[in-house]
């Protein structure tokens, strides 16, 4: 595991240091990425088997023995993230392949592709990270990079909303590193596995506080309400294939790593009550704001934002069937959120609008993009047999089973928040697709059978066209895919948030078998 | 049986699809999906009625209680005939209805088909509702996609949808709470041993809510009659045959187990009954024929209800009965509707006009419809209506229920007259018993008596399902022994009154008759008197509707999430960062005061707090404090940045203080940098910032949360200090690094012992100088300036102490500038490789040198511009970031090829013949790579700043000056 372990977020740096000075070949740019990027995926899918024979492994790098030197860890939850993070990273990217030649784009790609393999680093480094400094290094990582993209082909608007993303990830980076310090203050050490032999000596007052900065450090990230007001305002901003990258894995990220401090670290659980409110909080506030919207890209970061609150409450509920369905709901949200940010860039490509006062008569148009669109919004929304009622159901039993008031109304709340998702999402579906183009003039909607038949287009551009469909085909297969797996998926997330509250296997792994 | 389902799922998937090309042959082959339901479901016949239900699992997740079980009994098996019946007539209807079939619409309808075997034959609650949301979703596209671009038709089916599925969702949870209580999904597993408590009452009326709005019932009933937008064959399978049935279905599934059980019986029966009454009473206005039989749904199904839900085998025969009775007569009524809308160009009771003459025999199969509808003998309807007579007939609460019924009955005869009369009779307002004579003569006439010139042809398939839906409810009446038998299984299990009913089309003169006979004579002088009552209809139609509801939630939902969404998402930075300072002031800073309070945190009063080691520090201190302060206060750019490096100097003191020298030295060169790069950009900058818009309490609020957080952000600290029981491991980092013979701990942390992090944070530099070059060089063109493409500009003062003089960013050229950046050139470049060298043992390092290393350039850059920059240093900045940040990676890969870990350092040794022996520790090479990555982040910034200033100076510092 030695060499397999550090691989995830060494090829895409590796990728990136090429890429630098070699950045006038567009060819040798996207060949590197899709290489690269494909090679994280195959890295991922060997570390989950190696995991599933073998449970939690370990390296240490530098071979300084841990708590001294830093330690990389996966188990079952860190290999499940990373194969779904690095299928998504390769979907999105091969659509930025294909768009780079038609479509909207205005990014320079010497600047879009080495970003975006320091981003996958930086996603990939901070689930793999068995240290909180390297978590944070993790972070920076990928919250540099993302300024980066966040502001490419940049606009007013786009200058705007990335002032306000940057200054906003400062902040939290700053709460963090604070924390940190908070941490190592109080317990002398910052690596995770040895950290959680010591926070439970910790006076109580002190651990429930610090259990709350890192809630709420992550919480800015994660965009938890009240600390999500800026995502909303940002991210929609960017390149929407930029956006899409963001919604699917920067949140999810710091979700990941609120799940994985909270167990590890804080196993009394101090913290369940105000995490079920903000959990219930998150999901009414993300997604009624959903319904104010009328550009697609804001409607969906509301949702992305309502959403979070189903992984927060999955956690809140600190149990295996809790973690299990967040764990199951971050697999789900990953793919679909993903998948609807590049139906929405279809969208937009065949219609030049993302407003729902103008777009329109999309069905006709496109029966292919309609379906890319229902079956994602369908799932999102939770409707069986898709993926997301199987993340909702894993949820609702966990609520329903928690034994607590508080769990009982937040599932309600849940219970409410899949049907107003399901309103932000048919609205969409309706004025996109079913409701006439009103607009004069007579609607310039290129059929796509008919598309890559004009004579204006060159091979490369059917090219492109093809290969932009047949990726967001592919992430919705993906999706579906998820559904049809759900038993297998489902078994190996309930190992892997027993593993999560037992933690004597991550323990051992990392500090050898005689610790506590 | 999951083969049906699959089957189903692929013939709507492929058939659309593969005979696109000839729809009419494409929707025959479709209707085989629900053609081989009833085939198959024919063929378990004996095994049903001997009381062996046939049963399938498939584990799906199973650790979720997601099996895919089913199981057919009884209820199922009369359902299934129903469901593959209607459905294979419904899809041959098609053909002619639509003419050219469009794919879509039968793909879903054949998906419809599937779902609902799906549904019927679950045995899992589970599987059972995701079959359940399936028709949901099937009914959503068939109601809004055939002519989407309908308002109407859009609302509809959003209605439709949220109804059905905001209330399928409540379903779920009850399922969810019932199968917990239960401890499993099995609804078999369930009936056979129920689980009690409140948490099973609450999840029943759970359940109950998720079936009253699926089989509309009043007051969650409205999307039904708005659904009527639909083609007519989907309003015949789906919204009335079919989907609206399966809230019946379900009652009738769990009513065994739960019949006695919290609130089950009265909810069920008073729901029932006024949807009864109601959707009778509203059924007799319409006027459109489609809205006419959806209200009369609404109430039929309603009768089900109360019979379903009563949980008295007498009740339950009537009821499933009645299910198989409803369907059979209803779907041929909506067809028929059809068959007029298409021939006529209307579907208005007052706009039709002697019709049946035209269309005899349809008129005649409707009516043979109708009889079984209002309980003729000897049709289906009226075998279930006897027994459900009967069911009631027991004294007590059920005397109420009884009158209920016989009025809802009477609504029912009522509005089956209006529908005959406004389908095909004459256009009269008020009805006569002489003008249905007239008309039932008239259709009988040109059906028997030869050709009338009026009499429109119409093509078998248009006519044939009509007539054998009919007949067919007549048939099933003739054989209410078959039902009986296989509905008894089911049925036994309820308790029973007596010696136990049978279904039968002959009991005997008793109650059941009498009131039989009664709703027929009430029911023809309700319709005959129906047009005095008009009035009353008026009036009571001022009285708020479910439709009317809905718009009003749906509103009143709109309004508050824009009420909300205003006040949060105002698009103000500082709000935003206020709201997340107050966050963490109520979250951890609330826990953190409570623990002081309760003494959960070791005290602070103990004095062991040392507020600090050295009265320098408390001077430092006072001036970083003061500095920042002032940096937030004061209106010039410049004097902003000038006190921003002041803090920063501030904090190079407190390391020096501290004993920590590297880090001091490393700050230091990062302030200075810092700071010169500021003075680049502040010059395409106005001088003041702009006036401040905020409010005084706002800037007052704001500094006090940031107060706030500087006390709460001490005390933690100072917690945090006296909670800490353990040794901490930083000296466990000096111990190694003294192993390691390196006496300088900070470079061994960097580069050996958590030379990772430093990996991170050198790619965070490389993204940061990407994302610099990116932004500023907007609208440039991609290629760095080299110096040969730049103009020489004219004779400058000291021009030959350069190598390629240009123009200065900062002021006219300047000879000591210029002597001074030649001549010091070379010996910062000496020294930076010396700190590189040195930081093994000395403070220094990689970091500390690149950007020593680069100030020399940048010296180069203030007196020469981007001209000399160029000839100084003619690499690309982008080769030495790349470059660095690849000569750090491999050297982390050298761990691997040494046998060791990634970044594992080892010592290399040779001897050189000049140098002698040499040892060198390999991550020497990583802070190689460090250095050159921070020297190309240098260059690149300067390059790509300096860059934009040439580009266009007098714009940029008309603003400046």
């Amino acid at each position: 595991m030695n060499v397999l372990l550090p691989l995830p977020f060494v090829l895409p740096l590796a990728g990136a240091a090429l890429m630098l000075p070699a950045w006038r070949s567009q060819t040798w740019l996207r060949l590197l990425g899709v290489g690269v990027t494909a090679g994280v995926v195959a890295v991922s899918v060997a570390l989950a088997v190696e995991v599933a024979r073998e449970g939690v492994i370990t390296t240490q790098t530098g071979g300084w023995p841990a708590p001294l030197g830093i330690t990389l860890v996966a188990d079952r939850l860190t290999v499940l993230m990373l194969v779904v993070s690095s299928v998504v990273l390769l979907a999105i990217l091969l659509y930025a392949v294909g768009q780079g030649v038609v479509g909207h784009s205005e990014a320079r790609p010497s600047v879009y592709y080495p970003a975006y393999l320091m981003l996958s680093a930086g996603v990939c480094l901070s689930f793999l990270a068995g240290d909180l400094f390297n978590l944070f290094v993790g972070f920076e990582v990928m919250l540099a990079s993302s300024y980066v993209l966040i502001t490419l082909a940049p606009t007013p608007a786009r200058m705007h909303a990335g002032t306000m993303y940057v200054v906003v990830s400062l902040t939290s980076s700053i709460l963090f590193l604070t924390t940190i310090g908070l941490t190592y203050t109080a317990t002398g050490t910052v690596n995770l596995a040895d950290l959680s032999t010591r926070t439970e000596d910790l006076p109580a007052g002190t651990r429930t506080a610090l259990a709350l900065m890192f809630l709420v450090v992550f919480g800015i990230k994660g965009a938890v309400a009240p600390l999500h007001l800026w995502l909303p305002d940002s991210y929609p901003a960017a390149i929407t294939k930029i956006t899409a990258i963001f919604a699917a894995l920067l949140t999810k990220t710091a979700v990941y790593a609120m799940i994985r401090t909270q167990t590890l670290l804080f196993p009394q659980h101090d913290v369940g009550t105000p995490l079920l409110v903000l959990a219930a909080l998150t999901m009414v506030v993300g997604l009624l704001g959903a319904l104010t919207q009328q550009d697609i890209h804001r409607i969906l970061s509301f949702v992305l934002v309502g959403h979070i609150g189903f992984m927060v409450f999955g956690l809140a509920l600190f149990s295996v069937a809790g973690l299990t369905g967040a764990i199951l709901y971050l697999v789900h949200h990953i793919i679909v959120q993903a998948t609807l940010f590049l139906t929405s860039d279809l969208m937009q490509d065949e219609t030049g609008e993302t407003s729902l006062e103008r777009i329109g008569g999309l069905a006709g148009a496109s029966a292919f993009t309609a379906v890319l669109f229902f079956v994602p919004a369908m799932s999102l929304s939770g409707v069986p047999p898709l993926s997301g009622f199987v993340a909702k159901l894993a949820l609702l039993q966990a609520g329903f089973g928690s034994g607590r008031t508080l769990g009982y109304a937040v599932t309600s709340v849940a219970v409410l928040a899949s049907l107003l998702t399901l309103v932000a999402m048919s609205r969409i579906w309706t004025m996109a697709f079913w409701r006439p183009r009103s607009q004069a003039p007579a609607p310039e909607l290129p059929p796509e059978e008919k598309a890559g038949e004009e004579p204006g287009l060159s091979r490369q551009q059917r090219y492109s066209h093809r290969l932009v469909r047949t990726v967001t085909a592919g992430m919705v297969a993906c999706g579906l895919a998820v559904a049809v797996l759900a038993g297998p998926l489902t078994s190996w997330s309930v190992q892997a948030a027993g593993d999560l509250l037992d933690r004597t296997a991550y323990q051992h792994a990392v500090l050898g078998e005689e610790a506590p | 049986m999951l083969m049906l389902v699959l089957f189903h799922a692929t013939v709507a998937l492929v058939v659309p699809w593969a005979l696109r090309h000839d729809r009419r042959v494409m929707t025959y082959v479709a209707a085989l999906a629900p053609l081989a339901t009833v085939l198959w479901a024919a063929r378990q016949t004996g095994a049903v009625a001997e009381g062996r239900p046939i049963a399938e699992r498939f584990d799906w997740a199973p650790d979720l209680g997601l099996v895919l079980q089913f199981r057919l009994d009884g209820p199922a098996w009369v359902l299934l005939l129903l469901v593959g019946g209607v459905g294979a007539l419904v899809l041959a209807y098609s053909v002619w209805y639509f003419g050219q079939p469009p794919p879509l619409g039968i793909g879903v309808l054949v998906a419809f088909a599937g779902a609902m075997t799906g549904l019927v034959l679950a045995d899992n609650l589970l599987v059972l509702y995701v079959f359940w949301e399936l028709t949901t979703l099937c009914s959503y596209i068939l109601i809004g996609g055939f002519s989407p671009e309908i308002k109407e038709h859009r609302r509809a089916a959003n209605q439709a949808l949220l109804m059905t599925t905001g209330f399928g969702l409540v379903m779920l949870a009850g399922f969810v709470v019932l199968g917990q209580a239960a401890g499993t999904y099995t609804i078999s597993a369930i009936l056979a041993r129920p689980p009690q408590g409140v948490a099973v009452d609450v999840a029943l009326v759970l359940i109950l809510l998720g079936a009253f709005a699926k089989s509309a019932q009043v007051p969650l009933h409205s999307w039904l009659p708005a659904a009527m937008v639909a083609p007519t064959p989907v309003s015949a399978y789906l919204h009335a045959a079919a989907m609206v049935q399966a809230g019946v279905y379900l009652v009738a599934r769990l009513t065994p187990a739960f019949a006695e059980t919290g609130a089950w019986r009265p909810l069920v029966v008073v729901v029932g009954l006024v949807s009864l009454i109601v959707g009778g009473w509203q059924a007799l206005w319409q006027d459109d024929l489609k809205r006419l039989l959806a209200y009369g749904t609404i109430s039929q199904l309603g009768f089900l209800m109360v019979l379903c839900g009563a949980g008295t085998r007498t009740a339950a025969l009537a009821g499933l009965a009645l299910l198989l009775a409803h369907g059979l007569y209803k779907a041929p009524m909506f067809l028929v509707v059809g068959v007029l809308d298409h021939r006529f160009g209307t579907r208005r009771g007052s706009e039709l006009y002697q019709t049946g003459r035209r269309i005899p025999f349809a008129a005649l199969a409707t009516a043979l419809a109708v009889a079984s509808m209002v309980g003729l003998p000897p049709f289906l309807g009226y075998v279930a209506k006897e027994a459900a007579l009967e069911a009631f007939t027991h004294g007590g609460v059920d005397v109420a229920v009884l009158a209920g019924v016989v009025a809802g009955s009477v609504f029912t005869v009522a509005y089956g007259l209006r529908f005959l009369q406004a389908a095909f009779g004459g256009n009269t307002e008020t009805p006569t018993v002489q003008g249905l004579k007239d008309d039932a003569v008239s259709v009988w006439q040109s059906a028997f008596r030869g050709a009338d010139g009026a009499r429109v042809r119409l093509p078998r398939v248009a006519l044939w399902p009509i007539v054998l839906l009919a007949v067919a409810g007549f048939g099933a009446g003739l054989v209410p022994g078959l039902w009986q038998e296989m509905i008894a299984p089911y049925a036994d299990r309820l308790p029973a009154v007596g010696k136990g009913y049978e279904l039968s089309l002959w009991h005997g003169l008793g109650l059941p008759i009498a009131l039989g006979a009664l709703t027929w004579v009430l029911g023809a002088g309700l319709y005959f008197l129906s047009p005095r009552l008009r009035p009353v209809w008026a009036a009571l139609s001022r009285l708020p509707t479910g439709r009317q509801g809905y718009h009003v939630v749906l509103k009143g939902l709109f309004k508050t999430a824009r009420g909300l969404t205003r006040r949060t998402q105002v698009g103000s930075l500082p709000v935003y960062l206020a709201v997340i300072v107050l966050t963490v002031l109520l979250l951890p800073g609330t826990s953190l005061v409570m623990a002081l309070n309760r003494g959960t945190v070791p005290s602070l009063e103990t004095g062991r707090v040392q507020p600090w080691d050295h009265p320098v520090q408390l001077v430092i201190g006072v001036v970083v404090v003061s500095a920042a302060v002032m940096a937030a206060w004061v209106g010039r750019r410049l004097s902003a940045a000038l006190l921003l490096g002041a803090v920063g100097y501030g904090v190079v003191g407190l390391f020096v203080v501290h004993g920590a020298p590297d880090l001091a030295l490393t700050s230091l060169v990062v302030e200075t940098l810092t700071l010169i790069i500021l003075v680049f950009v502040l010059r395409r900058l106005p001088e003041r910032f702009p006036p401040l818009r905020r409010t005084r309490a706002a800037r007052v609020g704001s500094a006090v949360i940031s107060v706030c957080l500087g006390a709460f952000v001490t005390t933690f600290l100072a917690v945090a200090v006296l909670s800490r029981q353990y040794a901490p491991v930083g000296p466990g980092y000096a111990r190694e690094a003294a192993e390691e013979d390196a006496k300088n701990v900070v470079d061994a942390l960097l580069v050996d012992l958590r030379a990772l992090d430093t990996l991170g944070e050198i790619s965070v530099l490389a993204a940061a100088a990407v994302g610099v070059a990116a932004l500023v060089l907007t609208g440039m063109r991609e290629e760095r300036p080299r110096h040969r493409d730049v103009p020489e500009p004219a004779e400058t003062p000291g021009g030959r102490w350069l190598t390629a003089p240009g123009h200065p960013p900062l002021g006219p050229p300047s000879v000591l500038l210029a002597v001074t950046a030649r001549v010091l050139t070379p010996t910062i470049l000496v020294f930076s490789v010396y700190l590189l060298f040195a930081g093994h043992n000395q403070p220094g390092g990689g970091f500390v040198g690149g950007l020593v290393a680069g100030t020399a350039f940048v010296l180069r850059y203030l007196a020469g511009g981007m001209r000399e920059l160029s000839a100084a240093l003619p690499v690309d900045a982008s080769v030495l970031i790349g470059g660095g940040l690849a000569i750090a990676l491999c050297t982390g890969a050298g761990g691997w090829l040494a046998g060791g870990n990634f970044l594992q350092s080892t010592v290399l040794e040779w001897t050189w013949p000049v140098f002698g022996h040499v040892k060198l520790p390999t991550g020497f090479f990583f802070d190689l790579g460090v250095y050159v990555l921070v020297l190309g982040l240098v260059l690149s910034l300067t390059r790509t700043l300096g860059s934009s200033l040439e580009k266009e100076p007098e714009k940029v510092s008309g603003g400046a000056s």
